[in-house]
């Protein structure tokens, strides 16, 4: 054990100020950077904020959605609308590191609120849904329409299916994410410089970031002989590389793929006397690569059918192929390996403890709190702000 | 901002494929000297340095090739990670310290060093020796099962969504610590499961099984969650175009069927609220798609844009580099500077982020093998020519 692991320290970001100003666009930038450590603070207009109501609810009524996604925060209202709020914005404002925005700041046409002015140290993160300028900025871009035209849903479905949407609002997610990076690179920065700044995040951009092969076939034609001309058409689990893909089993359905090592894979194929033609010479050649591959994908469909799904996925695993089996919500939930790592995370929530993921990373020295229960104060005053510790 | 906030910090880059690969390529973007190790005779699934693959998420960063087998290889990557700030990889647990330069190895050195291994399981755990790429993770996080339609499991996420937020975590991760460091002088080593990344983007579905007991299914383009009809993706003119509309209010319905002509199917009481067009979901979306399909998809979001109704295009990849005038209007595709040894002339996709003052426009070309073997030796460990020659005689290096 070298020095650096004798003591557990704060969380990451203990001492950090950070005010949530987001709606879903930039919310889960919040949450990351709050259950790092960070003192949060998120402005609601009204107890009645929308996110509050989004679903699933628990048996009180509670918003499970809102628990998760706005943990470790402390709520202030502020109508922002107000001479009284903007007097209590400003106040904010002075005293943290971070703002996670998105579009308050820009709305206020008050000319006493200058964010520079206020503090010229704070990392203002603004996500929006196109960014300030260009021809779509003002279009309304809830989930589906961000995944539509930012390219996610064009690459998800089959023929069969029209495009579809990602479960939840990934969208979101990947805007989210972007966010607590831009604050936390403008938060270094300004730690070196002594001087924050204004980071635009546009959600359109972020998604067209994160697709994978869809830019790639497009910048990229010609070089991908079994795509329609830049386009990849949506195929269902088929991996873009043709070499993953999910195919039914006995109880279920596995995501098989031959890679990363086809040679061990045809071993035991051959062990299962299920190899067909594969042994063939001429798949050797890298000309006939293609047509190994739909074939060898064919094979391993047609062996993979005859197994219990279950069983055979810790098989393969156990042989150490990176096959992957199905999973339904109810059996993510009681997952062993999760289980064992005591991943899951109990939000408190106003009348109730609500469950959910766990933090995806650990820390070996920085202990990440347990999430506490939202407290909810209805107009800002110096004594909250002593209790919270932004003097 | 006037410069790059990361110039001079030194990220040591062990990944592949493309979780790791994004993620060091973000610490690139925005200033860090990121030194990628890669070994010609085993570069990985991701096909090499002239492959478009690695093209895509390799810009930023030099290449340094070695040959891992041999370990005089290793200690001089042992001293490589002495002089880093960061080091990543996204092997399997162990790899690392099998070759000596784990995190317990170099701290003693170097106790600033801050390592993160995006392995797909995590250290601990029944499954921890388990191996994934982002299709596996999908499968096992319930992200292919709850992306699709009723009555089927192979639909799923149509791209490798886990690897990019694995590549985004991780580098939220190593800033966090970054910060943490500036305070305490001492670096730490993360862990980040891709597995676990996975699984949170499902916390919807999740936190209603453990409250609820209720196991929500696969759903189309309708939420499972909330009340919003009609929300779906209509046919339009031409082949395979689609625009989708997400009605997410009572008034913007109002306004879509006033686009429409305010047909007489849709202008019933029963239908002006939620509740009610949820009940008739079939009915409308099949209405909305004999609206829909001879018109051009393109012409529709405008109108109904204009109109206060959220409505888009379902672009591919072809509308967003050669037809989206939101992204034109950014320059987010861009062409290197620099023509690709092996590709010729590429481009690539600006990051995301618009820091006020510093325009994030220069991105170094990806680079092929061995490309920059010399200056990273001289610029990281002070090597003199006849050292790297020596190195080269003995193929360590190129």
């Amino acid at each position: 054990m070298t020095g650096n692991q004798k003591q557990p320290v704060d969380p990451p970001l203990a001492g950090v100020r950070v005010l949530d100003l987001a709606d879903e666009r930039g919310i889960y930038g919040s949450k990351l950077l709050a259950d790092l450590g960070a003192s949060t603070i998120r402005l609601e207009s009204s107890h009645d904020d929308g996110l509050r109501k989004r679903g699933p609810l628990n048996k009180n009524g509670e918003s499970l959605w809102y628990s998760y996604y706005a943990s470790n925060r402390v709520v202030i209202e502020i109508d922002t609308e107000s001479d009284h709020g903007i007097t209590q914005l400003k106040k904010l404002v002075s005293k943290a590191d971070i703002i996670i925005d998105t579009g308050i700041v820009n709305s206020i046409t008050s000319t006493e609120f200058n964010l520079n002015d206020l503090n010229s140290k704070v990392v203002h993160v603004d996500v929006s849904s196109f960014g300030q300028n260009g021809p779509w900025k003002d279009f309304l871009a809830p989930d589906l329409i961000a995944g539509a035209l930012g390219g996610s849903v064009a690459a998800t479905g089959d023929i069969n299916t029209t495009p579809i949407k990602l479960f939840g609002d990934q969208s979101f997610l990947v805007s989210g994410t972007y966010a607590a990076i831009a604050a936390l690179t403008g938060l270094y920065d300004s730690y070196e410089t002594g001087l924050g700044g204004r980071i635009d995040i546009p959600v359109h951009e972020t998604i067209a970031s994160t697709l994978e092969h869809v830019l790639m076939f497009a910048l990229y034609p010609g070089f991908f002989p079994w795509a329609d001309g830049k386009v990849l058409p949506r195929r269902g689990s088929l991996h873009w590389g043709n070499a993953y893909e999910v195919v039914p089993a006995i109880g279920g359905s596995i995501m098989v793929t031959p890679t990363p090592n086809v040679e061990k894979q045809i071993a035991w194929l051959v062990e299962e006397q299920v190899e067909e033609d594969l042994l063939d010479e001429r798949y050797t050649a890298l000309e006939h690569r293609q047509e190994f591959v739909k074939r060898i994908m064919t094979v391993l469909r047609k062996w993979v059918a005859t197994k219990d799904a279950e069983s055979f996925f810790h098989e393969a695993q156990s042989r150490h192929y990176p096959f992957g089996l199905v999973m339904k919500p109810n059996e993510v939930a009681n997952n062993p390996h999760l289980k064992e790592r005591n991943w899951w995370k109990e939000y408190p929530t106003e009348n109730s403890v609500a469950k959910g993921p766990g933090d995806p990373y650990k820390f070996s020295r920085s202990v990440l709190n347990k999430p506490a229960k939202q407290i909810t104060f209805t107009s800002l005053s110096e004594n909250i702000l002593n209790t919270i510790g932004w003097v | 901002m006037a410069e790059l906030p990361f110039n001079g910090l030194r990220v040591l880059d062990f990944t592949h494929v493309l979780a790791g690969p994004y993620s060091t390529r973000i610490l690139g973007d925005l200033g860090a000297d990121v030194v990628k190790i890669m070994s010609e005779a085993r570069h990985g699934p991701d096909g090499g340095t002239s492959s478009p693959y690695h093209a895509m998420w390799n810009r930023s960063k030099r290449v340094l090739q070695l040959d891992m087998t041999q370990p005089d290889a290793r200690l001089i990557c042992a001293d490589l990670c002495n002089e880093a700030d960061i080091v990543i990889d996204n092997f399997s647990p162990g790899v690392l310290d099998r070759w000596g330069i784990g995190y317990q190895v170099t701290a003693i050195e170097n106790p600033s060093v801050i390592y993160i291994q995006m392995s797909g399981m995590g250290d601990s755990g029944p499954w921890s020796s388990y191996v994934s790429f982002a299709p596996t993770v999908h499968a096992l996080a319930g992200l292919t099962y709850l992306t699709g339609v009723p009555g089927r499991e192979d639909i799923g996420i149509g791209f490798s969504y886990n690897d990019h937020q694995s590549g985004l975590h991780g580098t939220v991760a190593l800033l966090a610590a970054l910060i943490e460091r500036r305070k305490s002088g001492l670096g730490q080593r993360i862990e980040l499961s891709q597995f676990e990344v996975g699984t949170t983007f499902n916390a919807p579905a999740l936190l209603d099984f453990f409250a609820n007991e209720s196991i929500t299914g696969p759903s189309g383009n309708e939420l499972p969650f909330d009340q919003a009809a009609p929300h779906n993706c209509y046919p339009c003119l031409g082949t395979d175009r689609w625009i989708a509309i997400a009605i997410m209010s009572d008034d913007q319905w109002t306004r879509l069927i006033e686009k429409m002509g305010t047909p007489d199917w849709a202008t019933g009481p029963s239908l002006a609220h939620v509740t009610g067009r949820l009940k008739n979901q079939t009915f409308i979306d099949q209405r909305i798609s004999e609206w829909t399909q001879s018109r051009i998809a393109e012409d529709l979001m405008t109108l109904l844009q204009s109109n206060g109704v959220p409505a888009g295009v379902v672009q591919t990849g072809e509308d967003l580099v050669d037809n989206d005038p939101q992204l034109a209007s950014s320059n987010f595709i861009f062409e290197y500077a620099n023509e690709h040894p092996t590709l010729g002339k590429i481009s690539g996709d600006r990051l995301p982020l618009h820091f006020e003052g510093t325009l994030i426009d220069k991105y170094s070309r990806p680079e092929i093998f061995g490309e920059s073997n010399r200056q990273i030796l001289k610029d990281w460990l002070d090597m003199t020519d006849d050292d790297i020659n020596s190195n080269i005689q003995s193929g360590l290096i190129r």
